[in-house]
């Protein structure tokens, strides 16, 4: 018996639609299709996004709204970064280097000082954040690998 | 000398300003203004304790460190360029994502300041009467 391109609709419910033949093609126009309506909701997700936010910070007591601008305002000053580098590499870096250092050690700091305030919460201690909080911070950080170390070279065969 | 808790040191010199901690290589602290509205930003109390900025402080520096370290063997050997930040920090979520965002907003800032400075050399001459005219 040749093959045949038809499915055998006797064992199948008949009033279901057959599948069309071209289903790769449908993929492609489908591609295109759903690549439109993704891009839509990313630009819609990100205008809801600052919606979203713009409602919640009109909505800051005055110490939140304080602490909010500390948290955006606050930058590691570009002159201390550049020099930092600059010492270690012995040439010039350019203005991008530093803006990416310090972006990513602000980022940095954050992940710290918000596990440690985590820890300092399930020690059900308050107030101002002590060293042990940090360096316990810093030890669970460093497992998760926020924390570069050189120190550390896991040896693989190590049982 | 080594010493990180050099209160007794400074005791009698710096009674008007607060008493200064050094590293351990000897460097006077660099970001501890900075530092504290940080912490601050990112959930501490308003007067963080000293010595927590301390520990910060060497953290960052040793980030920084290892970071330019690494950057240095990656790609060209010896500079550090963007791209071996960028690939430095791919697998850590946060970091990559800021990097991205930070240097996509640096770009969008030199655009709009070149189309502005396009813009004023556009259309408006700066007519001779101005007060702006520094010649008088």
């Amino acid at each position: 018996m040749e093959s045949s391109n038809y499915k055998d609709y006797s064992q199948e419910d008949l009033f279901l639609v057959p599948e069309p033949k071209r289903s790769n093609d449908q993929h492609n126009s489908s591609d295109l299709f759903g690549k439109k309506k993704k891009d839509k909701s990313k630009k819609q997700i990100e205008a809801e996004e600052r919606e979203k936010m713009r409602v919640l910070v009109s909505n800051f007591t005055e110490e939140q709204l304080d602490r909010y601008e500390m948290f955006r305002r606050s930058v590691f000053p570009k002159a201390a970064i550049k020099r930092i580098v600059q010492t270690i590499t012995g040439n010039s870096v350019s203005q991008n280097v530093v803006i990416a250092m310090s972006g990513i050690a602000k980022v940095f700091i954050g992940e710290i000082v918000e596990e440690a305030l985590d820890i300092m919460e399930a020690q059900e201690d308050s107030g101002p954040l002590h060293p042990k909080h940090l360096r316990e911070a810093v030890r669970r950080l460093r497992k998760t690998g926020a924390i570069p170390s050189s120190k550390g070279r896991k040896l693989p065969f190590y049982i | 000398m080594a010493t990180e808790d050099t209160f007794d040191q400074f005791d009698e010199e710096e009674q008007q300003v607060e008493s200064q901690s050094f590293t351990k290589a000897g460097r006077k602290r660099l970001f501890s203004k900075e530092l504290r509205c940080m912490m601050y930003g990112f959930g501490d109390d308003e007067n963080p304790y000293t010595e927590s900025v301390d520990i910060l402080e060497d953290l960052v520096i040793e980030f920084i460190t290892e970071m330019t370290h690494n950057a240095m063997e990656i790609g060209r050997s010896g500079r550090v360029q963007v791209e071996d930040i960028v690939f430095l920090v791919r697998k850590d979520a946060k970091k990559y994502a800021r990097v991205k965002e930070l240097l996509m907003m640096n770009e969008e800032l030199k655009k709009a300041r070149k189309a502005f400075d396009e813009g004023k050399f556009a259309g408006n001459e700066v007519p001779n009467n101005s007060n702006t005219s520094i010649t008088k």
